[in-house]
């Protein structure tokens, strides 16, 4: 376990979450906006969890198990979301909902 | 100021005779309104006071000595006083006299001139309003004081002229009126600043005093020609005479009333109150002279084509107030007031007298009244009659004592031209007064039988109460011609300006007898006598008549300044400014702001991503802000 250091850990995680964001704000389409935003709070849980290594915490690792639960609530709620406006309007466009203009 | 021990009665007087029509003014307008015949009465009770008010003044001080003020100081400032209050000379109590005598009788004739009028009761609040700014103005102690009633004066002819609101032509002349004497009282009342920054002081006695006389001569000329500015418009002198003929408009008692004791008596009232402060300025005497002589020949010929009975004498007013400031700018203050005084009589009676005619025939039109049968009218005729012959000069009326004063005072001139333009005057005069008698004495063409006596006044009573006065004035225009000695004695006491020398040639009464008869000759000749057309010698050259008929062209000429430099030179450059410098910077304040808007508006596309893109820049940026900056 000693074999990676620490910083290389929250590069992996930084680095996904800027993966994150890019593909939350470039790709155009809502599906992949909700995608971006799993793979951020991905990147967050990996930083969590690593640092409870790094400090031989546990509280790391139960953050970690409660993102996984929200994240799993928070896609179904989106999707759903999704789906109900795909219904509505016939497209994923997220450019097209701009009634709040 | 010293006060003499029956000063108090004096005062209360003067109090009352001022005080009551406003207040019979403000009753009627709060509230009776509703009750013409108690308006009536409350107003005839208010200036019946004010008139014995004036009696007694008058018989108090038939022998002043020294002008009486009562004043109280009303403002002062620095080197600036001013005073209000009440004078008391020869001149104000005549004039008040003859305001109350005339106010008394219009509104007595008016019970039947305007019976069944359903704006009765208004008439008559105005009527007070009327008397009361004429009276205060009359007896006002400081030029400004005069100012105020001055411009109530032209406020509640304005108001008496439009009294007829519904008729456009009505409601126009009452404005023309207002704004054409108010071009007037912009240069008076300027004239009046003027007296104040170099003299420190308005009241009118110490105006009058020598002390005046330490003013520099450029100063009093010009403010003297500025106040005269003021009593063009308000007498309605060239240049600023044609609102008097559209004022005909207005009630004929009111226009008795404007025409003889108020509203343009008030310009040469004025004239005469200023008289030794005018006296210091030759050359403002010398333009006085001219406009009055301009204006009673332009005034003259132009009442001699007007077919409108009530137009014939308002041309003769201008005419007789040019010939008024004639006498007074000559030099001859008793004999300019005392033909105020005449004037005002025969003034009225010819006005009241036409009155009667156009409510008897139901028109203005001399000729249709004549046809009418108005001869058979036989009171208003014999008094239109006595009136026309004063006016015109013929002895022994009135009219005839104080118009030779005034001649002679114009013979004292050393140029002639006056003296000739004041006998043409007197010719031209005589002329179209009797033309209009003649023209209504012996109508031509059918003769309608009616009788105007049928139709015109099935009321008797109404018919008498309108004979009355006018055989009062008929009785005064008699005989005042007569008291012209002792008004001029009265007039002069204490009268601190040069006394005018009496001399004049002998033969200047023949000659001014000589143009009257000569003129009522031309008259018969041409209207009176059996087979003559009724046609004057101006009436068959057509360019003079159009002349004479369109006023010699003064309303056209007004016209062409407005439309020409007023609308399309100045109109246009304020049009222009406000468009391009006001509008433009407004414009361009909202554009600029529109254009930041638009500008930033580019910000909010209401794209979700967007908005997380910006959100996640601000945090990256604020992150950096926060680890980076402290580390420098």
């Amino acid at each position: 376990m000693a074999g990676i250091p620490f910083g290389h850990v929250l590069a992996l995680s930084g680095i996904l979450v800027a993966l994150g964001v890019a593909c939350a704000t470039a790709r155009r389409n809502l599906i992949m906006i909700l995608l971006g935003v799993e793979i951020m709070l991905n990147g967050a849980s990996i930083a969590f969890a690593a640092a409870a290594l790094r400090w031989q915490q546990l509280e790391g690792q139960a953050f970690v198990l409660f993102i996984i639960a929200i994240a799993a609530a928070e896609v179904s709620v989106g999707l759903a979301l999704i789906v109900h406006l795909y219904h509505r309007t016939g497209s994923l466009d997220p450019e097209k909902f701009n009634m709040l203009k | 100021m010293t006060y003499p021990a029956a000063a108090d009665l004096t005062l209360t007087a003067a109090i009352a005779a001022t005080a009551l029509p406003l207040a019979a003014f403000a009753v009627i307008l709060l509230l009776t309104r509703g009750f013409p015949r108690l308006s009536a009465a409350l107003s005839i009770a208010a200036i019946s006071v004010a008139l014995v008010c004036a009696g007694l003044l008058l018989v108090r001080h038939g022998h002043l000595e020294t002008p009486l003020e009562y004043s109280t100081l009303w403002m002062a400032g620095g080197d600036i006083v001013v005073r209000v209050g009440f004078l008391i000379d020869p001149l104000s109590l005549l004039m008040l006299m003859i305001v109350a005598v005339i106010c008394f009788l219009v509104q007595v004739y008016s019970l039947g001139y305007m019976a069944g009028d359903p704006g009765f009761a208004r008439y008559y609040a105005f009527m007070s309003l009327f008397a009361w700014a004429m009276m205060n103005l009359t007896l006002a102690a400081s030029l400004l004081q005069l100012y105020i009633f001055w411009e109530l004066v032209g406020l509640s002819s304005y108001l008496l002229i439009g009294f007829w609101y519904e008729k456009f032509s009505a409601s126009e002349a009452g404005k023309k009126a207002f704004v054409m004497t108010r071009l007037g009282d912009v240069a008076f009342f300027i004239g009046i600043l003027l007296v104040l920054l170099n003299f420190g002081n308005l009241s009118i006695l110490e105006l009058n005093s020598p002390r005046a006389g330490f003013l520099p001569p450029a100063v009093v000329t010009v403010s003297a020609l500025l106040i005269f500015g003021g009593i063009v418009g308000k007498s309605a002198q060239f240049p600023l005479l044609t609102w008097l003929p559209d004022a005909m408009e207005g009630p004929t008692p009111v226009s008795a009333l404007l025409h003889s004791a108020t509203m343009v008596a008030a310009g040469v009232y004025l004239l005469a109150r200023l008289f030794p402060f005018f006296s210091m300025s030759p050359a403002a005497l010398q333009v006085c002279l001219a406009v009055g002589a301009v204006s009673m020949l332009l005034s003259a010929t132009m009442a001699m084509v007007s077919r409108d009975i009530k137009q014939v004498w308002a041309y003769s007013t201008i005419s007789q107030l040019g010939l008024m400031i004639m006498g007074l700018a000559a030099g001859d203050y008793v004999a300019g007031v005392f033909h105020l005084t005449t004037h005002a009589g025969f003034k009225a009676l010819l006005f009241l007298c036409a009155g009667v005619f156009i409510h008897a025939c139901g028109g203005n039109d001399m000729f249709e009244i004549g046809r009418r049968g108005a001869r058979h009218l036989k009171i208003p005729m014999i008094c239109m009659i006595i009136a026309a012959a004063a006016l015109s000069g013929v002895p022994p009326l009135s009219g005839f004592f104080s118009k030779e004063l005034i001649l002679a005072a114009l013979a004292g001139r050393p140029s002639p031209i006056w003296l000739a333009a004041g006998l043409l005057g007197a010719f031209l005069t005589t002329y179209y007064t009797f033309r209009l008698i003649f023209i209504i004495l012996f109508p031509r063409g059918e003769a309608q039988a009616k009788d105007a006596h049928a139709d015109g006044h099935n009321s008797e009573a109404g018919y008498r109460v309108m004979a009355a006065p006018l055989i009062v004035l008929a009785a005064v225009t008699g005989v005042l011609g007569f008291g012209g000695h002792a008004l001029g004695r009265f007039l002069l006491q204490g009268f601190p300006g040069p006394v005018p020398g009496a001399g004049h040639p002998t033969w200047l009464p023949f000659a001014a007898l000589g143009a009257t008869a000569a003129a009522v000759g031309l008259a018969w000749f041409e209207f009176g006598r059996r087979g003559a057309d009724q046609v004057g010698f101006v009436e068959r050259v057509e360019p003079l008549r159009e002349l004479f008929r369109r006023r010699w062209y003064i309303d056209d000429a007004y016209r062409w300044l407005l439309d020409h430099v007023l609308y399309r030179v100045f109109s246009a450059f304020c049009a222009k400014n406000d468009q391009k410098v006001i509008d433009g910077a407004v414009d361009g304040l909202g554009g600029s702001m529109a254009a930041a808007g638009r500008i930033l508006a580019v910000l909010h596309t209401g794209s979700v991503q967007f908005r997380l893109l910006v959100v996640s820049v601000v945090l990256i940026l604020l992150g950096l802000y926060y680890f980076v900056y402290p580390l420098n």
